[in-house]
């Protein structure tokens, strides 16, 4: 039996995104306890991406892909789960911030998740504005996110992802967006929440933003190729030379 | 003036329906009056609609010539020898068509009036089941993101060097061909992450959902929607006796 | 001068508070200028006013000597090579390779010509391996790559770069840098856009730090004056 405590299992993980085509992952495998902050780096196109839309459950969207192996996401098997039950295991922001704003204001596009929890607008109202205190998007509340530069609606996809409380949350390179107010606050958001005892994996390829993360893990052509204690990684510079990380 | 959006909504339905039963162009043409009227008073800018209406002014103008010429009548205005090409029937056809399209072209603006989580909550609150209710609003609101896109696409290819106003025309075409399955494609993929987008943050989780705002039909929405009604049912009568 | 911005502002018409306000501003032809500054301050809002995108509300803005309202999209787009913040808006192309080569062929270059630049730029961002792949399939690191690399193979005499280094890796980022240098080196101008500190501080010899649309700096000194936001 799996054990409670972790809320990421992934085994023998491998995916192509057609049956043909280049192994896009490669037996991946790896545990992250719960109230773990890890960091996913690698070079651009090794796998990254992918990996957090594994983990996610949304890579079955692409249907020519082709994956095997066991994601268990607090204790469940994702086998077969359906996408929106999934959402309440674990929540992602994605890389491209224009293609997951749909709302005509920053506050319905916040309330989006809880109202699909059914919370009662009271509840409702307090999450968004929680989440908009935290992340001090007070002055955006009614701008129409299609309208909002690219670092605020990075800030706006991080918000309506919060506001749905998963217990995971996946990050795909927010921090390099924002300016270095944003990414106080919002690593200033991530250490109350991992505090909270929620998981945190972010992408990351500037090293030193996410500092605090417990551990790092170093993706290669699709390879796990090490998973370890950040200031061991962070200290070994032979290791991230040869890499080509620094 | 603040009226709930399903008020708004029952008058474009109240004046397509006109549009769509009136035949004569005087007819139509006070209809279009009112509803610029109606428009004006909801604070919308009449230039924006003029700003719309302009790449479609060429097809309406075409769409007038054709309903001018293939509309039968006696009245000949201009003949090519025994063949009648223009009579004042097929003139009145053709401005009829072209009013009904300005009609409910200007009536559908009154849609963006209001703000489309509005609109969605307007008809889950009348019983329709909300992914319908999304549905329908994501598709209205994709036609002008549509559009921005193709913008996008033409100042994206201009700024790498392309003046397509010298293009000539054979060549243009050859490029425009070229490009539609890229843009097409960029379209679909956008709109199958938004669909994900939607799903990540738990869209469809449970058969209910909850809103965090209410929409509520104060006295003048009862009044509006009743008279809205009221005078459609009767003009309607009145024009089919 | 190249560019010359004067009392440049421009206001989105949704929104009720202008995006910049009175910029003055002059370009040289040559040598590496960084705007810095928040997110939302109207750093790319700036750029797109430079290139004719956006039309200024208030001001002139003269690209040598001559009214920007005066040159064509395209005419523009020649002079000064324009990377915008988001790839997937500039990428219109079925395969990689078409990307690249979209420009060059626009401009009647010679197949040979073509063929070898085409190449080099392809080795040089490492996508010769995507080289038939559709362009919105890459991941957002490559898309980036790719949009750059289309922008410099038209070899323009000036590059406008809005946040280059969003979604590349430190290594890509320093092939990004090299090339760049180089660039500068030849006499050709740029402009980034960017807040990586880091990055603009190992690149630009001039640094205008914006704040709510206005120049809070503009110094010849790295280190100094943008590092309040």
């Amino acid at each position: 039996m799996e054990s409670c405590n972790e809320a990421v299992v992934v085994q023998a993980l491998t995916y192509q995104y057609h049956a043909s085509g280049p192994f896009i992952l490669r037996d991946i495998g790896f545990r992250i306890d719960r109230g773990e902050v890890v960091v996913i780096t690698g070079l651009s196109g090794c796998g990254k991406s992918t990996l957090c839309l594994c983990i996610s459950g949304l890579i079955h969207h692409h249907r020519n892909g082709v994956i095997s192996g066991k994601i268990i996401l607090n204790g469940k098997d994702t086998r077969g789960m359906r996408g929106p039950a999934l959402a309440l295991e674990v929540g992602m922001v994605f890389q491209d911030p224009d293609t997951q704003l749909f709302s005509p204001a920053v506050e319905d596009e916040i309330a989006f998740a809880p109202e699909n929890l059914c919370l009662p607008p009271e509840q409702i109202q307090e999450r968004v504005n929680n989440v908009i205190d935290t992340l001090g998007l007070a002055a955006l509340r009614h701008a129409n996110p299609y309208y909002l530069s690219g670092g605020e609606k990075h800030l706006v996809a991080l918000a309506a992802v919060l506001a749905l409380d998963p217990p995971v949350l996946i990050l795909d390179e927010v921090l390099s967006q924002l300016d270095s107010l944003g990414k106080k606050r919002v690593i200033a958001t991530l250490e109350i929440l991992r505090d909270k005892g929620k998981t945190i994996i972010a992408v990351e390829h500037n090293l030193e933003a996410l500092a605090f993360a417990d551990r790092f893990m170093v993706l290669e052509a699709g390879k796990l190729i090490r998973f370890d204690r950040t200031e061991k990684i962070l200290a070994d510079q032979d290791f991230l030379m040869t890499r080509r990380l620094v | 003036m603040l009226l709930d959006p399903r008020s708004k909504m029952i008058m474009v339905i109240c004046i397509s329906s006109l549009a769509l039963i009136y035949n004569t162009p005087a007819r139509l043409l006070q209809l279009l009056l009112v509803t610029l009227v109606l428009l004006f008073i909801f604070s919308f800018n009449l230039r924006v609609i003029a700003g719309y209406l302009k790449p479609f002014v060429f097809l309406m103008f075409f769409l007038f010539v054709v309903q001018s010429i293939f509309s039968p009548g006696d009245r000949v205005i201009l003949a090519l020898g025994p063949v009648s090409l223009i009579s004042i029937e097929g003139v009145l056809a053709g401005a009829t068509v072209v009013l009904r399209l300005l009609v409910i072209t200007a009536a559908a603006m009154l849609f963006t009036t209001f703000s489309s989580r509005d609109f969605i909550l307007g008809l889950v609150q009348w019983k329709v089941p909300y992914e319908i209710a999304f549905m329908v609003s994501t598709a209205l609101r994709f036609l002008p993101l549509f559009r921005d896109e193709l913008k996008n696409v033409l100042t994206a290819i201009q700024l790498r060097g392309v003046d397509l106003k010298k293009v000539p025309w054979g060549k243009k075409m050859v490029m425009y061909r070229r490009l539609t399955f890229p843009v097409v494609y960029r379209n679909m993929l956008k709109a199958e992450q938004l669909a994900i987008a939607m799903e990540a943050r738990a869209f469809r989780a449970y058969p209910q959902r909850t809103y965090l705002r209410q929409l509520n039909l104060q006295r003048v929405d009862y009044v509006v929607i009743l008279l809205s009604l009221l005078v459609t049912f009767i003009l309607i009568m009145r024009y089919i006796g | 001068m190249f560019l010359e911005l004067r009392q440049v502002g421009f206001s989105y018409p949704q929104k009720t508070s202008p995006a910049v306000i009175g910029i003055n501003l002059s370009l040289k032809k040559s040598g590496i200028t960084a705007i810095v500054g928040p997110n939302g301050s109207g750093k790319s809002t700036l750029t797109k006013l430079m290139l004719g995108i956006l039309p200024a509300s208030e001001g002139q803005i003269y690209l040598e000597g001559r009214n920007i309202t005066e040159y064509s999209l395209a005419e523009a787009g020649r002079r000064i090579g324009y990377v915008s913040q988001n790839p997937d808006l500039q990428l219109f192309c079925a395969s990689v390779a078409e990307e690249i080569a979209f420009g060059l062929v626009n401009q009647g270059c010679d197949v040979a010509t073509l063929e070898e630049r085409v190449n080099f730029y392809l080795d040089y961002f490492e996508l010769a391996a995507y080289r038939k792949s559709f362009p919105l399939h890459l991941s957002q690191g490559e898309k980036q790559r790719l949009a750059i690399a289309a922008v410099l193979a038209n070899e323009p005499e000036y590059l406008i770069l809005d946040e280059p280094t969003n979604g590349l890796d430190a290594y890509r980022k320093r092939l990004l840098e090299e090339y760049l240098h180089k660039v500068a080196e030849l006499g050709r101008g740029i402009l980034l856009v960017s807040h990586d500190i880091a990055f603009v501080d190992r690149m630009a010899e001039r640094i205008i730090a914006l704040a709510n649309g206005q120049i809070q700096s503009d110094s010849n000194q790295r280190g100094e004056g943008y590092l309040c936001y």
